[in-house]
């Protein structure tokens, strides 16, 4: 695993500060601090239930905030588990979903060919693998020119080889368009592959933080991101 | 010896019989390959044409009276004839024209209705209700009271029009719009939609395969609701023609507004499949779009 290095950036992409959600009595997120530059990639761990759907939700103002703040220059985009395309229209037009003025199609094309699918620009959403479905909604995300990029889950329903191909297609996509990231996912070894930080969620705060090259690299890592989800016990850690 | 041959005859036979199975299931699979699609399509109209040909001879051959069932032949003739005098496609215009403005009318307040109700909960409050009260009485029951309020005119006949097409295109469109996918709006609102952006790129193209349902059973609906308020009285259209033939027993002419009526119920509908197959390209179970 090579170290990156984080772009030093005047303004972050998000910062929250005590962020709080409950359902009824039932307290999702509590106290909830964090701050994402830009062209940072983080990524989000954590058991279901734990909170971090409900974060990146908070994030992406699906959910109204109850206390605390969410300070982003910009709307973020997201890009979700399922594809999201519209079936009723073509591939351009879906990725210029929300695009105003002239060049909407331009551009919509341009993010089609980033993602390897500039021949298909008039083609029906249907006709899609799922890894394809799934880059082009990576091309509506970074067509908006996104400050903050959320991904939630985005390669769970993919098979592994697809999913390898959309970790290499997403890396190069961020270094280039440089939003910040953050990526939630129940994958360890996906964390570890794209993230600049990895993040443990545990009943709706952030339990710990790594940075990505510590020192025994990604295997060492590995151990005690698992051992810190209750994957293993610190004995079959060592 | 004879134990030997005995068996012998019955190897033969055996094969023989072998021999004929596989002959037959050759047969089988060759009628099979030949038959084909086309094949079918063959012998599902014998039985129509040899129907219409027994009509036809039994009425030449004067066993069904002509005030009974005319020939088909005769109801042919009689066709030209009234189409070459021109009243034929007149009264044909006025029918199509009462359903068109009967379809518009009652099309335009179900989908407005429906738009309104899916759209909002409070309206849905405020008129669901009432519209199921009155969508359980079956429209043609409300025939006498029609008349009364319009008389026997073109406006009795355009509202009964209107309200057997109203129903079907409400409680579809409201349907439609109920049904698009909330993953899909909140996509859209992550997109950065506006409420008139979301409307037209996601609940309309979302909600339009329920609503051209609507529209193909609401031809119907229109087409029966035309045919029973021209029967009931009228002076000129498609209903008119029947009756009118009726005072003089020329059951060729009711027949042949029978006929009529069902061709353009048949036209209806395939306009209504045009529609989808056009509209609902992008759809799974409508279209046939490839690349």
């Amino acid at each position: 695993m090579t170290l990156h290095a984080i772009p030093i950036r005047t303004s972050p992409a998000v910062v929250v500060s005590g962020l709080r959600r409950s359902y009824g009595a039932r307290t999702v997120i509590d106290k909830l601090d964090l701050r994402i530059e830009r062209g940072e990639f983080v990524a989000l761990l954590g058991e279901s239930g734990c909170g971090k759907t409900t974060l990146l939700r908070a994030l992406a103002g699906l959910d109204p905030i109850q206390s605390g703040r969410i300070d982003a220059p910009r709307r973020p985009a997201v890009v979700f588990q399922e594809h999201r395309l519209l079936p009723w229209e073509n591939l351009w037009r879906n990725v210029s979903l929300g695009l105003d003025g002239d060049d909407a199609r331009q551009r919509a094309a341009a993010a089609l060919v980033e993602v390897g699918l500039g021949e298909r620009l008039e083609d029906w959403p249907r006709n899609l693998s799922g890894g394809q479905a799934q880059r082009v909604a990576l091309a509506r995300a970074l067509v908006q020119e996104p400050e903050l990029l959320l991904l939630d889950e985005p390669f769970a329903a993919l098979d592994a080889l697809t999913r390898i191909r959309m970790h290499v297609l997403v890396k190069e996509l961020v270094a280039r368009h440089c939003p910040g990231v953050l990526l939630v996912t129940h994958d360890v070894d996906e964390a570890i592959a794209l993230a600049d930080r990895i993040l443990v969620m545990r009943e709706g705060a952030i339990a710990s933080e790594h940075r990505a090259g510590n020192r025994g690299g990604a295997a060492a890592n590995r151990a005690k991101l698992l051992l810190e989800l209750g994957v293993l016990t610190g004995q079959q850690a060592v | 010896m004879i134990l030997s041959s005995i068996e012998q005859a019955i190897g033969t036979e055996l094969a023989g019989e072998d021999q004929g199975a596989a002959r037959a299931a050759a047969a089988y699979s060759r009628s099979r390959y030949t038959m084909g699609r086309r094949g079918l399509l063959v012998v599902s109209w014998i039985a129509p044409v040899v129907l219409v040909v027994a009509w036809e001879l039994l009425a030449q051959a004067g066993w069904l009276s002509p005030q009974v069932l005319p020939a088909p032949s005769k109801v042919v003739r009689t066709a030209f004839k009234l189409l070459l005098s021109g009243s034929l496609l007149n009264d044909l215009g006025v029918s199509m024209l009462r359903a068109a403005a009967g379809f518009a009318i009652g099309g335009g307040v179900g989908f407005a209705l429906g738009t309104l109700v899916g759209f909002s909960r409070i309206a849905h409050a405020l008129i669901d209700r009432s519209v199921q009260m009155v969508r359980a009485i079956p429209f043609l029951a409300l025939v006498p009271l029609v008349i009364v309020w319009f008389g026997v005119g073109e406006a009795e006949k355009i509202f009964l029009v209107s309200l057997g097409v109203a129903f079907p295109i409400y409680i579809n469109t409201t349907l439609g719009i109920r049904q698009v996918d909330p993953k899909l709006l909140e996509l859209g609102r992550v997109q950065g939609l506006g409420t008139w952006q979301l409307i037209r790129r996601i609940i309309l193209p979302g909600a339009l395969p329920s609503i051209l349902t609507g529209v193909r059973y609401s031809l119907a609906t229109a087409w029966l609701a035309l045919v029973v308020a021209e029967t009931i009285g009228a002076q000129s259209g498609l209903g008119f023609l029947a009756m009118d033939a009726r005072e003089f027993l020329r059951t060729d002419v009711i027949v042949l507004t029978i006929v009529i009526y069902a061709l353009i119920g048949v036209a209806a509908d395939s306009i209504a499949r045009l529609l989808e197959r056009r509209l609902l390209a992008w759809h799974p179970n409508y279209g046939d779009a490839t690349r």
